[in-house]
Order: C-alpha cells, then sequence, then structure tokens
C-alpha cells in the first residue's frame, strides 16, 4: 500500500509538472500575492512580516491547488479514462486517490519556492529560518495535512461530478478561517476555533513558527494528528460512496 | 468450477429527470442472462449496442452491483468479495482513454504495477516481457501522447496483464482501430489463447469472433439469445443462401415488399462506402432473386452475390428475431 502511494505521488506530480501552463500558473499566483501584501502591509521595515507574507501567500496556493486537485482528481480520472482502474485495482480506494491530492500539495511546494526566492531577490526579504530542521519536516507535514483533507473532499466527489463547484467555493472560507488571508486577531473568536479543526492551519502555523519561532513543534504535532483523522474519515467516505456510486452505476460517467 | 458463472443476471440503471416534477426512469440493462465460461476458455459475447454485454463485464469485474441474479468469478462473488476477484482478474477495454497520456508507456505500467501489487522483484522482467509481448520493446520511454490507437491498444492489454490475472476481460478491445492495429491485437489475443488464458471477449466484429472464441454467447436487448461454437450458430442458417444486392436508396415500404416475398427469411439493409447493400437470406437459394428484382423495378441495382452463409448472418438473424 505504501509502495501505491509512492508511486501515485510520483506518478501524478510528474503528470501535472509536464504541463507548462499549470505550472506557470502555480509559479507566478503566489508571487502576486506576496507582493500585494508587500505594499499592503508597507512591511519594508518589517521582514519578518514580510516572510510570514509569503509563506503565507505558498500555503494559501498550496491549499487551491489541493482543493482544485482533489475536486478535479476524480473528473480527470472520468476524463482520462483511469477510474474505473483504479477502482477496480486490488489496494483500497483511499492509496490510490490519497496520493493525487496529496501531489496537488507537493506541487504547492513549488510555489513555496518561487515565492521565497522572489522576496528574496526582489524584495531583499532575508531567508533566516529560525528553525532550519523544523523548517525542512513542517513543509511536508503541511502538505500532509492539506492533502489528507483533498482526501476527505474528494471522496464526495466519487458520487457528485458537479461538486468541483463546490469545491472552489472552498477556497475563501478556509483562507479566512486559517489566517492566510485575514489575521485571525481581527475576526470573531469562533472563527480562528474553525481553523483548528482545518489541515491548512496547522500547516501554515507549522511552516510559520519554524521560520519565525517560537516553537513550531506543536503545531508539527496538530498536523500528524488531523491528517491521521482525515485519512480514517477520508477512508471510510471513499470505501461506502465507491459502493453507493458501484450500485448507482456513476463511476464512468462523464 | 467453471472460471465464470453467471445466473439469470439482472441490472437496471435508475436515474431522475427534470427539476420541479422529477421523474424517475429506469433502464433495465440486463435482463437475465445465464452463461458459463470454462477455465483456459477464450469466450466471446456478442450483441448488438446496448445488448448488455459492457454491462455484464462490469458486473463480473467488481464495478457494478447487479441488480438481481447471481454471478461468481473464480468461485468469488463480485458483490461481495471485490477484493478477491480485484486481484485475480484484468481488465481492458477498447477505446484510447485509460492512460495516462504525458507519462511514459513504462511509467504507466510501473504504476498499474504498484496498484495491482506486483512483487518488486518481478515487476522489470514483468513489464519487460509484456512490452515484447505487445511489441512494444524499444517505444516505452515515449509519452504515451504520441502512441498510435493501435500502440495504445496494445499497452492497455499489457497492463491488463501486469498481474498476470487468471481471467482477461476485454471490452471490445479492437474498436476503433485501423485493420492493422486490429490484426495486431487479435494477434497478441490469440497468442494469449495458446498460453490457456481464460478470456472474456466482447465485440461487434463478427470475423474476429470467429477467428478467435471457442464459444460465443449472444445477447440483445439484456436478453439470452442464443450461445454455442461459432460453427454451432452458423449451423442456424446453414440451411440458408444470402444474397446481396448492391441498391441505391431503397424505401421502407420497398422492403417490406421484399420481406413479403416467399421464401425470404430476414433482410437486413447495410451502408458500405457509397453504395446500400441488401442483405438477403433466403430459405430456397438463389432462385429468389428474379422474384426479388421484381419488387425493386424503379430502383437502380448494382452487384448481385450469392454466397454461403457466415457467422455474421447467423448473428443479424439471432439478433433480428430476439
Amino acid at each position: 500500500m505504501i509502495r501505491a502511494f509512492a508511486s501515485g505521488m510520483w506518478i501524478h506530480v510528474v503528470q501535472f509538472s509536464r504541463n507548462p501552463f499549470d505550472l506557470t500558473g502555480v509559479v507566478i499566483w503566489p508571487i502576486v500575492y506576496a507582493s500585494i501584501a508587500y505594499y499592503l502591509l508597507d512591511s519594508k521595515d518589517n521582514p519578518r512580516l514580510l516572510l510570514a507574507a509569503s509563506l503565507g501567500a505558498s500555503v494559501m496556493l498550496m491549499w487551491s491547488l489541493v482543493v482544485i486537485g482533489s475536486s478535479n482528481a476524480l473528473e480527470n480520472q472520468r476524463w482520462l479514462g483511469t477510474l474505473e482502474l483504479l477502482v477496480a485495482a486490488p489496494v483500497p480506494f483511499a492509496a490510490v486517490i490519497a496520493p493525487i491530492t496529496v501531489a496537488s500539495g507537493v506541487v504547492g511546494g513549488y510555489a513555496l519556492v518561487a515565492t521565497l526566492a522572489w522576496g528574496t531577490l526582489l524584495f531583499d526579504v532575508p531567508l533566516v529560518i529560525v528553525h532550519p530542521l523544523a523548517f525542512a519536516l513542517a513543509v511536508p507535514c503541511c502538505v500532509l495535512a492539506i492533502g489528507m483533507l483533498g482526501l476527505v473532499m474528494a471522496s464526495t466527489f466519487v458520487l457528485y461530478r458537479a461538486a468541483f463547484s463546490l469545491g472552489i467555493a472552498l477556497q475563501y472560507p478556509v483562507w479566512i478561517a486559517t489566517g492566510l488571508l485575514v489575521p485571525l486577531s481581527v475576526l470573531p473568536t469562533f472563527v480562528g476555533r474553525i481553523g483548528w479543526f482545518l489541515g491548512p492551519y496547522w500547516g501554515y502555523r507549522a511552516i510559520r513558527e519554524a521560520a519565525l519561532g517560537p516553537s513550531p513543534w506543536p503545531a508539527i504535532g496538530m498536523c500528524l494528528v488531523v491528517s491521521a483523522t482525515y485519512l480514517v474519515v477520508g477512508t471510510a467516505c471513499l470505501r461506502a460512496f465507491v459502493h453507493v456510486a458501484r450500485s448507482r452505476g456513476t463511476l464512468k460517467l462523464t | 468450477m467453471a472460471a465464470i458463472e453467471v445466473h439469470e443476471l439482472e441490472r437496471t440503471y435508475r436515474s431522475r429527470k427534470g427539476v420541479i416534477r422529477r421523474r424517475r426512469t429506469e433502464v433495465r440493462a440486463l435482463q437475465g442472462i445465464t452463461f458459463e465460461v470454462a477455465a483456459g476458455e477464450l469466450f466471446g459475447l456478442l450483441g448488438p449496442n446496448g445488448a448488455g454485454k459492457t454491462t455484464t463485464i462490469k458486473i463480473l469485474t467488481t464495478l457494478l452491483l447487479p441488480s438481481g441474479g447471481s454471478a461468481r468469478v473464480l468461485g468469488y462473488d463480485p458483490a461481495r468479495q471485490p477484493g478477491e476477484i480485484r486481484r485475480r482478474v484484468g481488465h481492458v477495454f477498447g477505446g484510447d482513454r485509460g492512460l495516462y497520456d504525458r507519462l511514459s508507456a513504462l511509467d504507466n505500467l510501473r504504476y498499474f504495477a504498484d496498484l495491482y501489487r506486483v512483487p518488486v522483484r518481478e515487476k522489470r522482467a514483468r513489464i519487460a516481457s509484456l512490452l515484447e509481448l505487445v511489441g512494444l520493446t524499444g517505444r516505452e520511454r515515449e509519452r504515451v501522447e504520441t502512441y498510435s490507437r493501435g500502440m495504445r491498444q496494445r499497452l492497455h492489454i499489457a497492463r491488463g496483464l501486469l498481474h498476470d490475472p487468471e481471467i482477461l476481460f476485454l471490452d471490445e478491445p479492437t474498436i476503433g482501430l485501423d485493420p492493422v492495429g486490429a490484426r495486431e491485437v487479435r494477434e497478441t489475443v490469440a497468442s494469449l489463447r495458446a498460453q490457456g488464458k481464460t478470456i472474456l471477449l466482447t465485440t461487434h466484429y463478427m470475423y474476429e469472433a470467429d477467428e478467435l472464441c471457442q464459444r460465443i454467447a449472444v445477447i440483445a436487448g439484456g436478453r439470452f439469445v442464443a450461445a454455442g461454437t461459432p460453427r454451432e450458430l452458423k449451423a442456424r442458417v446453414l440451411d440458408r443462401t444470402v444474397i446481396e444486392l448492391e441498391t441505391f436508396g431503397v424505401a421502407e415500404p420497398t422492403l417490406e415488399r421484399l420481406r413479403s416475398v416467399a421464401g425470404v427469411a430476414s433482410i437486413a439493409s447495410e451502408t458500405r462506402e457509397q453504395a446500400e447493400v441488401l442483405v438477403v437470406q433466403s430459405r430456397i437459394g438463389a432462385e429468389i432473386v428474379p422474384a426479388l428484382l421484381l419488387e425493386l423495378t424503379g430502383t437502380s441495382v448494382g452487384k448481385v452475390i450469392t454466397r454461403e452463409p457466415t457467422l455474421e448472418d447467423a448473428y443479424v438473424e439471432l439478433v433480428g428475431s430476439a
């Protein structure tokens, strides 16, 4: 199963990376947001704030890619004609779909690199990472936490082809609830509480705290906890929804 | 024990239409079909579009749940024991979809080998031997998007065989292929049959079924029509003579008059290149031709050919009378 997961992730990262248009968008998009943040926050004298904004823009894109990737994942497989082959594989369906959603998050890693490079080269953002080792761990943990939330979302898309539009609609609420778009301190308290249940919240905190301090370890731990929870929920949902799709005969529909 | 047992299998698709007034519609794709496939047999499932061939294969490969009846694949129930079946069967369908286009053939096969639990130690050798089998050795590092349809179809077959399945389901594997590509796929299927693989093949092409299949079942409209060896099915129309009349623009009333000519068993109209060909099955031999030509007075008639019946004629007769 681990082999199927690793192989699937590699295949889908390669499949995505070979489309220059998709790749260009991934690199440019967070740079635009980070640049807006730079001018909006007038943070020339506060490089820490600028680094936080750059990291936030990268995590925003990571989430967007996973939302779009997971809602697109099944639709793309339908379009490619591979969905039935994947369902008919002897490994659990979650081990087939999770790599696709996590691969979307991995592609978001390109954005992280591009945004940090952009900030350093153009805006003189000092690339000083407080906990380099933790940062190296926080990035994959963030990808995992976001990708696994994508797995839960993807399970519903087995049944509903129109779920793509619902997935797109979920981009902004999650950005807001995780403090990526607006600081949580300016929002009602309950909004931040919602963020506790979301992978992007803990993923962003882990990366930000690894880069800027204080200790990132509690957030990294929470990334793993929410990832494991999403995996259990996503696996159960996929199993149930695939059964319903077999009953209704909706796997092949395009 | 038979490799595949299908007994009174039924499948109904239900859907709802309309926004305000929701209407339920039902399509009965399978209405109680029964057949068995022995181990090592190449069995053909024939039928026109919408006959239920693909639905049958999907139930047997665990992608669909039946609405009624029962099925066993290698002794396992596809509805309740999908995991047992999935690791023992391969599924190949026709058309150029079902592959990752931006990846090479090798990457596609590696990925599916991992999904189908091919042991790591065997993976490389298995992929190499399958590429050899389907004639893609030397092209395996090229992206699939650069492949011809025939090459894609052969790659599909290699993918379906990766985990060395006991049963291979081939759903119209030559559809849309040019004659050379189709022949290459048929040769691959024939070599698999020679290796003793159990194969369930669906096809529209009678010569393909005639050439490859040891036994055939004909289904139409979700119902079982007939089963037997190609020779047995052909024997059903051996007492007939087939007359092909090349015509242009025969109207339905004329066809009705032709059907009422004494000795006519059936008439089918086919379009071949520029011409319309009436395929008439006669119970009384070629002496029926003058009567047919008389009914076609005023219609331009080209070549008239008299020949022995083929499996296709038997199929047309069976499906037409179903």
